[in-house]
């Protein structure tokens, strides 16, 4: 499998370059982190730098990428003992995109895995709102979060008042470090109402290795309008349990031109509930208990696309309730991948 | 794993044939055209609308853009958003007017 996954990404790489004639401006994206949390008295710092580069082709063909370069800055024994630091890198995603229409994208190479909304929208260090990502993440992003294989995406039906989008995978088994993923096929299917700012859909996964099972999800997204409110949720289910969470942002600087420090802000806040399942599997990364948990923060946006993030979060679990307090300080950068002039 | 690169084949071919068949848009007849100005402002407004509905969903406009970053920043969110053709030159008129 790892000759055809290094097969997939030559031939992503070869065709990109094949089309290089009509190449248009690379950009390198992405952010510059640095994180710090106390969970039930442990302290933690996670320094972290994740680049993006996107390449166009012409109007139709697209390469991108995101690699995650990060340490992780923890006391040996957890509450106790010197600080020591561990350093790990890994891709996220590198993929070649063919744009056909607004009805189909075809994707080849590493890809986010399209469960649900998190992994997808908002796992980026500088869009999450909370640094910490949901109980139930690794449900149905299993493995790597990534997925090596193909994909299809794009608008089934596309209306003023509503759409339609799908998206459709499939992703090969992978254990070469760093480009790991799962043997598994899937797809995802909402319905967004544009007047509403509703967007409501439902996932689905196949996992095709250690025992073949099956993984669904749901999720809303709600911003009315005329209020600068963010609204999500997401539903999992698999054999190894099941959980939801729901995050409110109110956010006062979601348009341009807005400068006042108040209009910077946004507050933020999470609950969630994870409960174990009937055939838990120490590899699905899910808590051996239940756990609920909620989460309140704030975050603040200076110029220069730099963000500060703050919050607190209680969990309850018959483990042993814990707080945690998480900070951030978040810079995102995005300049054209080579100088030139801006015409 | 041939199995998968006939898919792959299948669905490329796929998307060669959409794009093939795809008929261009035509302005609808007999609508006069509002004047280049009136035409930019409401394309900016429509843009913005745009930005919101779909990459507002996620996250906030960037501090600026140059019109070098423009194109390959709304291609990537093409892929990302689902966004249309139309969409995606609406919110370019709002991100570099």
């Amino acid at each position: 499998m790892n000759r055809a996954l290094k097969t997939v990404l030559t031939l992503s790489l070869f065709s990109a370059s094949a089309l290089q004639a009509q190449s248009d401006t690379p950009i390198l994206s992405g952010a510059l982190a640095f994180l710090g949390s106390t969970n039930g008295g442990a302290n933690s710092y996670q320094p972290i730098l994740a680049p993006v580069l996107v390449a166009p082709f012409g109007d139709h063909w697209l390469v991108e990428s995101r690699a995650d370069v990060q340490g992780f800055i923890a006391r040996q024994d957890g509450t106790s003992g010197p600080y020591s630091g561990q350093f790990a890198a890994s891709l996220d995603y590198l993929q070649l995109d063919y744009i056909a229409n607004s009805h189909l994208t075809v994707t080849v190479g590493r890809f986010l895995t399209p469960f649900n909304i998190y992994n997808e929208r908002m796992s980026a260090v500088w869009i999450s709102n909370l640094e910490d990502g949901p109980i139930i993440f690794t449900i149905g992003t299993r493995t790597s979060a990534s997925s090596n294989g193909f994909m299809v995406r794009g608008d089934l039906v596309a209306r003023p008042e509503w759409s339609v989008n799908y998206t459709a995978y499939f992703s090969a088994a992978t254990t070469t470090e760093n480009l790991q993923s799962g043997r598994a096929a899937g797809g995802r299917m909402g319905v967004f109402f544009p007047q509403a700012g509703l967007e409501v859909g439902a996932s689905y996964q196949r996992f095709l290795q250690n025992g073949d099972y099956n993984v669904s999800g749901a999720y809303v997204v709600w911003e009315p309008p005329p209020v600068p409110l963010d609204v999500r949720a997401e539903y999992a289910h698999s054999p190894g349990g099941h959980g939801y969470w729901l995050e409110g942002a109110y956010h006062l600087a979601s348009s341009r031109g807005t400068s006042t420090w108040l209009s910077r802000l946004q507050a933020v806040a999470r609950v969630q509930q994870f409960i174990k399942g009937s055939n838990p599997n120490p590899e699905d990364l899910l808590p051996s208990v239940n756990v609920n948990q909620f989460d309140i923060g704030l975050n603040y946006y200076l110029p220069h696309d730099v963000r500060l993030n703050g919050s607190y979060g209680r969990q309850y679990s018959s483990a042993g309730n814990a707080n945690i307090w998480n900070f951030a300080i978040t810079y995102r950068f995005l300049f054209p991948a080579w100088p030139g002039e801006n015409k | 794993m041939k199995r998968i690169f006939v898919a792959l084949g299948l669905i490329f071919a796929l998307a060669c044939a959409l794009r093939l068949f795809a008929v261009p848009q035509a302005a609808p007849a007999g609508q006069q055209a509002p004047k280049p100005t009136a035409k930019k402002k409401v394309s900016a407004q429509e843009g913005e609308r745009k930005f919101q509905e779909n990459c507002g969903r996620c996250h906030n406009p960037p501090d600026s853009l140059s019109p070098r970053e423009v194109k390959a920043v709304l291609q990537h969110m093409r892929v990302r958003a689902m966004l249309s053709q139309e969409d995606e030159q609406l919110i370019l008129k709002y991100l570099a007017p």
